[in-house]
């Protein structure tokens, strides 16, 4: 049995006092602090979380941070206890760099401790011998050729550089190195490793001490970003669990995933899986091929007639409606291209099992693919807009300012609009997947859903248009262009519109949607926006539209148009452009041009 | 000869070997590599191996001390931490090799194995079951194997 392990296990049953005191379970204890569990017991569901999208409840350290709070815990430890740096050192990775849980292990049972952890209390000498044998290539030496960890056990230097080369290049295991005699469990701490390793070890080990510092402490964890060195420490508690790292990395502290906010990690988890399961690829199989009725290889058939040659070695001919063989096709079965027996089986109900199946496969692999598509085009999308972002923050605004004589700090408005836009497809993205688990039945949450998640698409395109194409423009001018302060307030209007659309999205699904219900209670999606004095514009009815008119009028067991507000000025979402009724401007979507900037 | 290369450490581990062989241990290096041995441990008295003669076969890897050595049985044998292909499941061949271990500890722990199965820690699922639901039974199988496999010297 693994030592550490029963170490463990007699820590926990010391430690109930402790554990009784943080108010958490004893079993929960195992390897971390009690303070700490607070990511396993906060559960997924998002109820409570409210938008706290400002405040930071994370730390971001760079190696050099982290050394240095390594450094200082090490001190700290030393000083507390009066032991040596290495002692400490030993000590705080063997409890997970945890500086308080070290001591109240420690002055709880020191005895314990040491022979745990391997640290003796006071050095033993090396036999005093003129020579003396080595343990491991049993040669003899003379004793000052020999060199022993605090318990005096001797070996020779080349076996020890050996011993402790072997352990470093094992990896991270050689942190927990002992003494080589199997009988002793003392520890061989980071001063025999600078005295005994290569240069090229000690580095080794000096960064798997690092990386310790970061794996083993429950409050920290690295940046997933490839090639990122940062670190991010949580604050426990924190309602959202987003972190954006200086590498400008966004992730979920949570599941390590990239960020998902408003979208739950346990959606996240199953949507990825879903991505890139095999199950899609049955799915598309089943839906679109048949099985060669003799070697039972799936058949795609993409063109031609219902006379089928399977390919080689098989060569089987038959009907693909009937799947017999083509031989008995002829005039019996009503001309070779019209298999009636097909017709008349069809008729008596021969096929309706596997046609129903396939019909079935076919319309669930649709709905997916409905759902991934915009999953993947809105994250293609994003990265796009990013590019962008950079592109216009290290060379566009410098020669947009030059163009238009206007200072670089007047020109915020165009970044905040590109930040704006790369947050906004990142929701957007994983609204799809949200939209994917939303159940079917679930009529009224997904109108509702529907509603908000076009209305903020919408919007995002329109500011993406704006920001990408009419800004152009304003790049290639000559000259200052006169109507630039029009398009600042148009830019900076749509931002500001998008970004409401969002937060109202965002929100309604954090709580679950829960505003929709029979009554129609007030939904809080009309408190930051007016969606209805922004969308009192005109324009045909089609799509979406459509059909949540319809259930405002008829459906009151249905989310209705007055619990956000709309009632009868219902928003008129239409997938081409309009032109707003008082400007005459192109509008996109909606006819919010008007209203919002024309005024 | 094949020693030529060969560290003094495992020459001497290996006169040793020959000269003062532990108990009911036999271990002696191949004629063509001497790095490879074959070894023989008898199955210890109150066991159900005793009486039997068990063949292994063990290989000192070039790392070797540093890297333990791999040994396997060849003779079949019903043993909760023994597979059917004779590998061994025992800490010090794994995670708790020290190189100041040498082969006469690691036949020892091997013979010490066969006294004391540990079905709790198993290497073949379905005998450490059998181990555990009904000891008995299991024993007689394991006492079955020897006999049938174990007696011929």
């Amino acid at each position: 049995m693994d030592s550490e392990d029963d170490m463990h296990d007699a820590h926990d049953v010391e430690s109930l006092d402790d554990d009784f005191y943080s108010g958490d379970t004893p079993m929960g204890s195992e390897d971390g602090d009690a303070e700490y569990d607070f990511v396993d017991n906060e559960s997924e569901d998002s109820e409570d979380v409210t938008s706290h999208r400002q405040q930071q409840s994370y730390t971001i350290l760079s190696v050099s941070d982290i050394r240095q709070r390594q450094e200082e815990d090490i001190h700290r430890v030393s000083t507390v206890l009066s032991i040596s740096r290495v002692a400490a050192c030993v000590l705080l990775r063997h409890y997970k760099w945890s500086v308080s849980r070290v001591h109240d292990e420690w002055f709880a049972d020191e005895e314990n401790v040491r022979k745990v952890v391997g640290l003796l209390e006071k050095p033993v000498e090396m036999p005093n011998a003129r020579e003396l044998p080595c343990g491991i290539c049993f040669e003899s030496y003379s004793s000052n050729e020999m060199t022993a960890a605090a318990c005096g056990h001797p070996f020779c230097s080349a076996c020890w550089r050996g011993y402790v080369g072997t352990a470093i290049s094992d990896g991270p295991g050689c942190l927990m190195l002992r003494c080589p005699d199997p009988s002793c469990g003392v520890a061989v701490g980071e001063d025999m490793i600078r005295m005994l390793a290569s240069d090229e070890d000690k580095q080794k080990y000096s960064r798997y001490l690092l990386r310790s510092y970061i794996e083993d402490n429950r409050k920290t964890k690295w940046c997933p970003a490839p090639g990122c060195e940062f670190a991010v420490e949580f604050v426990m508690g924190s309602s959202s669990y987003d972190v954006t790292c200086n590498c400008s990395y966004s992730f979920c502290w949570n599941c390590t995933e990239e960020a998902h906010r408003p979208v739950d990690c346990a959606t996240v988890a199953k949507w990825i899986l879903k991505n890139c399961a095999e199950s899609e690829n049955m799915n598309w199989i089943l839906a679109n091929s048949k099985p060669c009725p003799k070697c039972k290889r799936p058949i795609e058939k993409n063109q031609g007639c219902m006379h089928i040659t399977c390919t080689p070695p098989c060569k089987f001919e038959f009907c693909w409606l009937c799947l017999g063989a083509w031989s008995e096709h002829g005039e019996r079965t009503g001309g070779f291209y019209a298999c009636n027996r097909y017709e008349a089986a069809k008729q008596e109900g021969a096929y309706d099992e596997s046609e129903r199946r396939r019909e079935m496969a076919k319309n669930s692999l649709e709905r997916y693919t409905h759902y991934y598509e915009r999953w993947a085009t809105n994250q293609s999308s994003r990265q796009k807009a990013l590019a962008d972002l950079h592109s216009m923050q290290n060379e566009k605004l410098e020669k947009l300012s030059d163009r238009q004589s206007q200072p670089e700090s007047q020109l915020k408005f165009i970044i905040e609009a590109w930040l704006q836009i790369v947050e906004c497809r990142r929701v957007l993205k994983w609204t799809y997947a949200y939209g994917y688990y939303l159940l079917e039945n679930e009529y009224a949450k997904r109108q509702f859903f529907e509603y908000l998640q076009g209305e903020a698409e919408a919007g995002l395109e329109r500011l993406h248009q704006c920001a990408e194409k009419e800004l152009q423009v304003y790049l290639e001018a000559e000259a200052p262009t006169k109507d630039f302060n029009y398009f600042r307030t148009k830019l900076a209007g749509l931002t500001s519109v998008t970004r409401n659309y969002f937060e109202n999205l965002v929100r309604a699904l954090e709580t679950g949607l829960r505003d929709v219900g029979p009554s129609g209670n007030q939904a809080n999606a009309n408190k930051n926006t007016s969606p209805k004095s922004l969308l009192g514009g005109k324009g045909g009815k089609s799509g979406k539209a459509k059909v949540i008119g319809t259930s405002s009028r008829s459906g009151d067991e249905a989310w209705t148009m007055a619990t956000i507000g709309l009632a009868s000025t219902a928003p008129t979402r239409t997938r081409g452009r309009q032109t707003c009724a008082r400007c005459a401007n192109s509008t996109g979507r909606f006819g919010l041009c008007c209203l919002l900037l024309c005024d | 000869m094949a020693s030529r290369n060969l560290p003094p450490r495992i020459i001497k581990e290996t006169q040793r070997l020959l000269s003062e062989p532990a108990p009911g241990i036999s271990a002696s290096p191949s004629e063509e590599n001497m790095r490879y041995f074959n070894v023989m441990i008898l199955g210890p008295t109150q066991s159900p191996y005793e009486g039997g003669v068990f063949k292994l076969e063990l290989f000192l890897p070039e790392e070797y001390p540093m890297a333990p050595p791999k040994v396997r049985f060849l003779t079949k044998i019903y043993h909760p931490n023994i597979d059917k292909l004779g590998r061994i499941c025992l800490d010090i061949l794994k995670d708790k090799w020290s190189p100041a271990l040498q082969i006469r500890t690691v036949l020892l722990s091997i013979q010490a194995l066969l006294s004391a199965p540990n079905p709790d820690d198993p290497l073949s699922d379905n005998i450490a079951k059998h181990w555990k639901t009904n000891e008995a039974e299991a024993v007689e199988t394991a006492k079955e194997w020897t006999r049938l496999y174990a007696s011929g010297a």
